[in-house]
Parts: C-alpha cells; sequence; structure tokens
C-alpha cells in the first residue's frame, strides 16, 4: 500500500534520513521505533507532504506521492497525526471532528450561502459519525468543549477519532499513546486494532511504548540515526542486538552493526 | 445641520462603517489574518463606483463593480502574499493600502490626485427631497449591511466558516485534514476586500467627493479598533463595536463646551480616547464586548 523508497532529507549539515526504505502492506500494523532524533518524524513529515524529500520516491496505492502537497496526500486516503496534538483553542471537540471531513457542500463560498439544506442534512449525518466515534474514545461528555481544554491524552484521543472521521485507508499515528494513562493506552489498542481488523485499515504508527509496539503491530522498523537498522516482527526486534545497541550503547556501533 | 441630520449622518457612517468592520473582522476575527490594509480595500471601491458612475454607470453598477474591484485587488494581493507568516503578511498589507493611496494621489489623469473625484452622483436624488434624501440613503445604507452581514453569518457558521477556525488556530492541523489552506486563505482576502469595497463605494456616494486623504492609514486602526472593542470571531460585535467607537470618536468634540480646551487638543484626545478603550478591552475583557460564540450542538 505504501511503499517508501531510498528516502535522504538533510537539514543543513544534519543528515535526519540517509536512504531509508519502506513498504506497508494493506492491512497491516506496521510500528517505527528508534532512539530520539533518529529520523522518525522526520519520516512521517516526508510522506504526509510537509516537507519535500531531498531525493527518493513515495507510492501510495502505487502513485507517486513525493511532490504532491499534504492536503492532496490526506485527500488520497493517507491521514496523519502529530506528536504535539494540535488542538484548536476555540473550536469545540465536535467541530474538530466536522471539519474533518471532506466533500462538504459547504466549504465553498457559494454552496454555503446558498445550500444550506443539503448542508444542514450533511452535518445530520455528520455529527451521528462524530458521536459514535466519540463514544468510542470517550469523549462524548466533551463534545461540546473547547478542544483547547483537554489534556494531552485527550487531545491524542480526539486526533484518532479526528483522522478516523475521514475514513482514511492509511493512518500515520505520531506516538498516540504518548500522555495517555495505562487504562486509556490498553483501551487504545483494542480500538486500533479493532479498525484494522474490522474495516481493512492500515496503520504506521511511532511509538516509544514498546509493550504498545509488540502488542498492536505486525511488523517493526527501527531507524537510528538516519537508517534503518533493522525490520520483523516485534519478537524479532527485541532479540536484536544490533536494536538493543542502537538503544543502549553508542550511536557508532550502532552504525557499524547496520552496514553488516 | 440640525441634529436630527446629524444624528442620520453618524447612522449612515455606522452602517457603512460597520460593513468595514465586519470584513475586517471574517479576515482578522475568523480567519487569523492580520490585515493592515484594509482602508486600501475601501478605497478601491469608492474611487471605481465614483469613476465609473461619474462616467454615465447608474448606482447599482457602481457599488457592485466597487465590490468586485476591491474583491480582485484583494485576491491579487493574497496569491503571492498568502504563503507569508503572520507578522509579514501584516506588514505587507500594510505596504499595499499606502501604494493603492498614492497611486490615487499620483496617477492625476485617472483621479485627479489630491484634487479629489467630485460630484459624485446620488441615486434617486431627484425624487426625494433634500431633507428626505439622508433618510432614504440610510435606508439603501442598512439593505447592503443586513445582506452582507447575513451572508458573513452564513459563511462563518457552515463548514466553510469551520475551516476558517481551524486555519485561524492550527494551520498545519487543516493541512492534515486535507484542506488547502492557501486557496481559503485567499478566498477570504477576496471576499472580505469585496465587501471593504461595497462600503467603499456607498461611502463615495454619500460623501460625493472622495480624494486620498480619505484613505490614510488611520482608518484601518480604527477599524481594528472596532472589531477589537466588539469582539474578534463575533459578527455582532462588529456592529456594537462600530457604534461604540464611533460615539466615542465623535463625542470628543462636545467637550470643548463642556472643558475649556482648544479644538485642536480635542482632536488629539479621539485618539487617546481610542487608546484607553482598547487597552481596557485587552485588560478586562479579552475577547471584545460580545465574545465569540461557542458552537454548540445539541446531543
Amino acid at each position: 500500500m505504501l511503499a517508501i523508497k531510498n528516502i535522504h532529507k538533510n537539514f543543513g549539515g544534519i543528515r535526519a534520513l540517509d536512504g531509508v526504505s519502506l513498504e506497508v502492506d494493506k492491512g497491516s500494523i506496521v510500528g517505527l521505533v528508534g532512539p530520539n532524533g533518529s529520523g522518525k518524524t522526520t519520516l512521517f513529515n516526508i510522506v504526509s507532504g510537509f516537507y519535500k524529500a531531498d531525493s527518493g520516491e513515495i507510492f501510495f496505492r502505487d502513485e507517486n506521492i513525493g511532490a504532491l502537497p499534504p492536503y492532496e496526500v490526506a485527500r488520497r486516503g493517507l491521514v496523519r497525526s502529530f506528536q504535539i496534538s494540535k488542538a484548536p483553542n476555540r473550536m469545540t471537540v465536535l467541530e474538530n471532528m466536522l471539519f474533518a471531513c471532506d466533500q462538504q457542500t459547504g466549504e465553498s463560498v457559494l454552496g454555503s450561502l446558498f445550500k444550506r439544506n443539503q448542508i444542514m442534512a450533511q452535518e445530520k449525518t455528520q455529527i451521528e459519525q462524530a458521536l459514535s466515534l466519540l463514544e468510542l474514545t470517550g469523549l462524548t461528555a466533551l463534545a461540546n468543549e473547547y478542544s483547547g481544554t483537554l489534556s494531552g491524552g485527550q487531545r491524542k484521543l480526539l486526533a484518532l477519532s479526528r483522522i478516523l472521521m475521514r475514513d482514511p485507508d492509511l493512518v500515520l499515528l505520531d506516538e498516540p499513546a504518548a500522555g495517555v494513562n495505562p487504562t486509556l493506552i490498553l483501551k487504545l489498542m483494542e480500538f486500533i486494532k479493532e479498525i484494522q481488523t474490522k474495516h481493512g485499515k492500515t496503520f504506521l504508527i511511532v511509538e516509544h511504548n514498546m509493550n504498545f509496539i509488540s502488542s498492536v503491530c505486525n511488523r517493526v522498523c527501527v531507524l537510528d540515526a538516519g537508517l534503518k537498522i533493522a525490520e520483523g516482527s516485534p519478537e524479532e526486534i527485541q532479540k536484536n542486538d544490533v536494536v538493543l545497541e542502537a538503544y543502549l550503547g553508542g550511536r557508532e556501533k550502532g552504525r557499524k552493526g547496520a552496514k553488516q | 445641520m440640525g441634529f436630527l441630520d446629524l444624528v442620520l449622518y453618524f447612522l449612515i457612517m455606522m452602517g457603512i462603517y460597520g460593513i468595514l468592520t465586519l470584513s475586517l473582522n471574517l479576515h482578522y476575527g475568523f480567519s487569523g489574518l492580520v490585515n493592515f490594509g484594509h482602508v486600501g480595500f475601501f478605497a478601491v471601491g469608492a474611487y471605481t463606483s465614483a469613476l465609473l458612475t461619474l462616467n454615465g454607470a447608474p448606482f447599482l453598477v457602481g457599488v457592485i463593480s466597487g465590490g468586485l474591484a476591491a474583491g480582485i485587488v484583494g485576491f491579487a494581493v493574497a496569491l503571492p502574499t498568502s504563503r507569508l507568516s503572520i507578522h509579514y503578511w501584516a506588514i505587507t498589507t500594510l505596504g499595499i493600502a499606502e501604494v493603492i493611496r498614492l497611486f490615487a494621489l499620483n496617477e492625476e489623469w485617472l483621479t485627479r490626485g489630491s484634487f479629489g473625484l467630485i460630484g459624485i452622483p446620488q441615486p434617486l436624488i431627484s425624487v426625494f427631497s433634500v431633507r428626505i434624501y439622508p433618510l432614504f440613503y440610510l435606508g439603501v445604507v442598512l439593505i447592503f449591511l443586513a445582506f452582507i452581514f447575513y451572508a458573513i453569518r452564513c459563511l462563518v457558521n457552515s463548514p466553510f466558516g469551520r475551516v476558517l477556525k481551524a486555519i485561524r488556530e492550527e494551520d498545519d492541523l487543516a493541512l492534515a485534514m486535507g484542506k488547502p489552506v492557501f486557496h481559503f486563505k485567499v478566498k477570504v482576502m477576496a471576499l472580505g476586500a469585496g465587501f471593504a469595497g461595497i462600503a467603499g463605494a456607498l461611502y463615495a456616494h454619500y460623501i460625493t467627493y472622495i480624494s486620498p486623504l480619505d484613505f490614510m492609514p488611520i482608518i484601518t486602526f480604527v477599524l481594528w479598533s472596532m472589531v477589537i472593542t466588539g469582539g474578534r470571531g463575533s459578527e455582532v460585535g462588529s456592529l456594537v463595536g462600530t457604534v461604540v467607537i464611533i460615539v466615542l470618536y465623535n463625542s470628543t468634540r462636545y467637550l470643548k463646551d463642556l472643558f475649556n480646551i482648544s479644538g485642536q487638543t480635542v482632536s488629539s484626545l479621539r485618539m487617546v480616547a481610542i487608546g484607553i478603550i482598547i487597552i481596557l478591552v485587552v485588560l478586562l475583557k479579552r475577547g471584545g464586548l460580545v465574545e465569540e460564540k461557542k458552537k454548540t450542538f445539541n446531543i
């Protein structure tokens, strides 16, 4: 479904990504792990169109999306979340959900002026859909509160629900469990697995919580200093010496290991 | 000028400024665009309508063309600048308004420069007596105000307005949710500019004389004081802010009857009064006199 091929990205003298390739199959949940500064979020930014890669290609359903602006990437069904959740201060939770939908009549100037009835009808079904999603993430009671007043964990949940409003095919989640309490993390894991199995959605997830990664992901990819150093099932990754070295040992050794 | 004439004059000016404030609020309050050049669009509308009607076009054609011309200028301004970050964009708009004013001042073949345009025709002037005419014109202004108020209310309460709010608060989020942020900014700039152009045309036909001096940058900042006082992101607030500031702006002239101060001091005091109001609002009522309404749904 998603094929990332040999992506390079430099920020001035910093080599953020140094030839990363990665494939995500339809219906799978792929974890992306690695120490801080290893290039995970940069990769997300490139795939979602926020940054342009210096070289390399990205294919989504066999279409090269490397040059598309972020909103076009999103409209093709590839939607991302942000590591630091974006929660508009003066928009309610429900407004957050409603604005996420595509192809709304009322998004054009003329439509919003002259097609009031059609907008109302669309809004009605959207609200139902939004409320059922909020029910799943436990945010129903906050539907009419400003999203700026939510806690960090609640914002993560809102981000996920908002993405699902768009009914995307591939979801990129940047640390969905950071700042979420342990009970809720369990719920979140169930939730993601359920969406995968029932609705056939595909996920690419950056996460530092290893429990989360090993119980949710089918496959894990490890980045270190802009290089992919390992890939495999969660069990394999946890036993992989190169990975352990990257996390615990010196960076140079990790790099050497990658080249072996 | 009798008392009634004065009241009518103020009401008409409140209507015209109401349109301006609403349109600036559409830019700043609803979309987060810090537009410091609103007076430029006002000027484009005034000159366009004045020139057209002086050359024989009917009033309505003039007003609508004024709105269209200002909208096109807004569109043209937004195209190259909408990718600028907010502070640079604010400076750019300030500059553009000055460019428009200096154009009007220097291109004498078109605008008669500093002499200004005189004898701008008024609609249906022969039908009404001189005493009644302002009342009729007030009606015309109020009809435009009502239409624009309704249009803006529809726009900001629709999905279009939700995207604007999202752009105002978190533009990266809007991009990630598939919204072409740039297109929305350009559209809303053109719309707000167009409404300001209509206000400009109404002004020109009311005063019947316009010159570059009518379009000094201070107008933009008076409009800002109206938006801030009334409440950013509130369309009712824009009207309240307009009334409050206009009353304040003009009531200082009566101070000289109460106290022994010169006319010059009085005109300076106007700005002081507006400055104090802005400070009070920022300190005591951040969201303005009428705060942005939270959009809630029955669930």
